[in-house]
């Protein structure tokens, strides 16, 4: 299938992943040019969702590496499956195998555990790689990636290099809990996804929330638009948009006056301190309907 | 060369001139993008943008440079307000004020070509003209002149939103925020005024949840330790006696006591407070924390409610004396100094030439584990004038400038 970007638009659309062109072109590039993809933006602007869409869009496999604090290459590549490696060897001292069959077979790939880089490369056909919150991993990590990205390659000492057949597409997220090395970024091709604007929102809504009045839709999205506008501790994220919009339907809601604002703002709203600000403002906030 | 590669890689002069660090490597993707994407305007920049800006923060001059050199046809808007950025761009960067001349009307692409190699290299030479400067700042090119656009951060993020050259329904919020964030950063304390202490504020809930984290981190040495031989071999005994698993002794958590000294006179107040609250904000990670301000005296301090209260108060119009505030340690040193404490002075060790007590100073660290001072001033007025910063330095684990937030942080992580 060749890849251009109508193609990618196309996907996207289909995948209902409402986008712009930044996110369109940025996509295209990743995959014209087997690039990995570095995504960088606020939580819950649909980072994660992006290389969901890609394996979808693709109908090719989603192979996720969730990082976090202390992820090692024994958790993220691959490890000798010891117990598995004991077994035979005890199985085998009966019969006494000689020394180097004996290393030749427990050395091999039926011994290995397969962790999700691994499988993104060693996988038949092309994946997707989703390397999540690489900001959660250390640094030591991130240089531990380096070679994987510019080479799809991987050196395991017992066997030898492993190359990819095909190349993965692999989508970086990152949140920003510390700053990711340059030479990590250099490698990368570099998306920043905001947080929607009225508009956008507004189409994500009446897309993912199809029972919502449409205007009640529009004026949720004005709401939240002028609600992150505010220097609040967390300004709600998309997810947390579309949760507050279910709640407004499930309670019926007609009309967003201060009352039905009020009511549901807990599902938009997790600091205490937030939520008193935006209920002090809640008159000033409210649509006003001729 | 194709035109069309000649004017990419000028391109990227131009960005490198403005201050944003690009390697080969990626002007070569920017090249292979181009090739990728074709040549609509639109996905153009974005394809552009995709392989050379790699800091969000970096996008509004990106973007401004980007309008320079691959002018629309005839959409007036982004040219209309272009000459105006590019004056604020220049002012920003060389940190002077200087209107930017704009061709007029559509340029031929040579000529305009021509033009930005021009402009890219007078922004070249004007920051050669200025090593004395740069020198005093004495952080990476970059960092530096990212950092002096925090004065006007505030019309800048505006700016910025403008400078988007993005369909009417984007923001760009968070964007901005970054930007706005990462300029302040950078900014040194000697330069805050009121205004920039306030948006250092802002940025320091993110920065400290940040720091809890990087310090909890180095604090927590490898979680396993040795290896527990009982329970080893507890868990063999599954496997037939094979030790299969190994079972480690968990270590004992290091306890550190943090006792920090704060100064809080003349400019060196800001550092002061944006310091004792990232740490108060990191308290879990240490077993005990005292903090204490002092000018000429000591006082403990304490956040309540997001404010800095000290006991008793201070007279914020003494002159700095720290070798009193040194006295009062010492005699206090019972509750405050042990073993395991660490102490972290921040100040500038100008003393008024009043008795510096540096013998003070080598007892106090004699008696606790570490003393690390952290000076917000510039190491280039080190020593100067009033200064006793180099009998103190003498006695001292570590001494760190600290002259904006980003050196603040890195300055505190070197206590662990």
């Amino acid at each position: 299938m060749e890849i251009t970007q109508e193609f990618v638009a196309d996907g996207l659309a289909r995948a209902h992943y409402i986008t712009n062109q930044r996110v369109e072109t940025a996509v295209f590039l990743a995959l014209a040019l087997d690039k990995p993809l570095l995504i960088e933006g606020p939580a819950g602007a649909g980072k994660t969702e992006i290389a969901k869409v890609i394996a979808a869009m693709l109908a090719a496999e989603l192979v996720r590496l969730q990082c976090y604090e202390g992820l090692d290459e024994a958790r993220a590549l691959y490890e000798w499956n010891y117990q598995k490696q004991l077994l035979r060897l005890q199985a085998d001292q009966a019969q006494g195998v000689r020394w180097e069959d004996l290393s030749e077979h427990i050395f091999s790939r039926e011994y290995l555990l397969e962790r999700p880089l691994l499988k993104a490369i060693t996988a038949p056909r092309r994946v997707v790689l989703l390397i999540d919150e690489i900001d959660k991993a250390d640094e030591e990590f991130e240089a531990f990636l380096l070679e994987l990205l510019s080479d799809f390659q991987v050196s395991v000492p017992e066997l030898g290099t492993l190359r990819a057949h095909e190349l993965p597409v692999v989508v970086l997220t990152s949140n920003r809990a510390r700053e990711l090395s340059e030479a990590l970024r250099r490698r990368c091709l570099h998306l920043f996804i905001d947080l929607p604007g009225i508009e956008q929102e507004r189409k994500i809504i009446a897309l993912k929330v199809p029972g919502l009045d449409e205007r009640l839709a529009a004026e949720a999205a004005r709401f939240v638009s002028a609600v992150r506008k505010l220097e609040l501790r967390k300004p709600p994220s998309i997810a947390e948009t579309l949760d507050w919009c279910r709640a407004l339907l499930r309670l019926g809601t007609r009309e967003l006056d201060t009352v039905a604002i009020r009511t549901a703002l807990g599902v938009l709203l997790k600091h205490e301190d937030d939520r008193a600000k935006v209920e002090s403002k809640a008159a000033a906030l409210a649509p006003r309907r001729p | 060369m194709t035109p069309l590669r000649d004017q990419i890689v000028n391109f990227v002069a131009a960005l490198r001139a403005a201050g944003i660090r690009i390697s080969v490597s990626e002007s070569i993707d920017a090249a292979r993008a181009v090739g990728a994407a074709g040549l609509e305007r639109a996905s153009m920049c974005e394809a552009l943008a995709a392989a050379l800006v790699k800091d969000e923060g970096d996008r509004a001059v990106f973007d401004q440079t980007f309008a320079q050199f691959f002018s629309a046809p005839a959409s007036g808007n982004a040219r209309g307000q272009h000459p105006d950025h590019r004056g604020r761009l220049e002012s920003a960067a060389s940190g002077r004020g200087r209107p930017g001349e704009e061709p007029s009307g559509v340029a031929k692409p040579r000529e305009r070509r021509q033009e930005s190699r021009a402009a890219a290299k007078s922004a070249q030479q004007e920051r050669e003209e200025r090593p004395a400067d740069r020198q005093a700042r004495r952080t990476p090119a970059k960092a530096g002149e990212r950092g002096a656009p925090a004065a006007q951060s505030d019309e800048h993020s505006g700016e910025m939103r403008q400078a988007e050259n993005r369909g009417p329904e984007e923001h760009g919020i968070e964007a901005g925020r970054v930007a706005r964030s990462r300029a302040i950063e950078r900014t040194p304390f000697a330069a805050y005024t009121d205004l920039e202490f306030v948006q250092a504020r802002d940025t320091l809930a993110i920065l400290k949840r940040r720091f809890r984290v990087r310090l909890g981190r180095r604090l927590r040495i490898a979680k396993a330790g040795r290896i527990d031989f009982r329970r080893t071999i507890r868990a063999a005994t599954q496997r037939g006696g094979a030790l299969a698993d190994l079972r480690f002794r968990a270590r004992r958590p290091r306890r550190i006591d943090l006792t920090i000294l704060a100064d809080v006179s003349g400019s060196v107040r800001y550092a002061a407070e944006l310091m004792l609250e990232l740490v108060a904000g990191a308290r879990e990670n240490f077993h005990r924390v005292r903090s204490f301000v002092y000018i000429d005296r000591l006082a403990e301090a304490d956040f309540e409610g997001g404010h800095l209260v000290t006991a008793p108060a201070l007279d914020l119009y003494a002159r700095s004396d720290f070798g009193r505030v040194l006295g009062e340690l010492w005699d206090r040193r019972a509750q405050v100094l042990g073993r395991q404490t660490i102490v972290v002075i921040l100040g500038d060790g100008r003393n008024n030439r009043r008795p510096a007590r540096a013998d003070l100073l080598r007892e106090i660290a004699r008696n606790c584990r570490a003393v690390v001072w952290l000076n917000p001033e510039d190491p280039a007025r080190w020593g100067t004038g009033d200064s006793a910063i180099e009998k103190y330095a003498r006695e001292v684990r570590a001494h760190v400038a600290v002259r904006d937030l980003r050196e603040l942080e890195r300055g505190l992580l070197a206590i662990a």
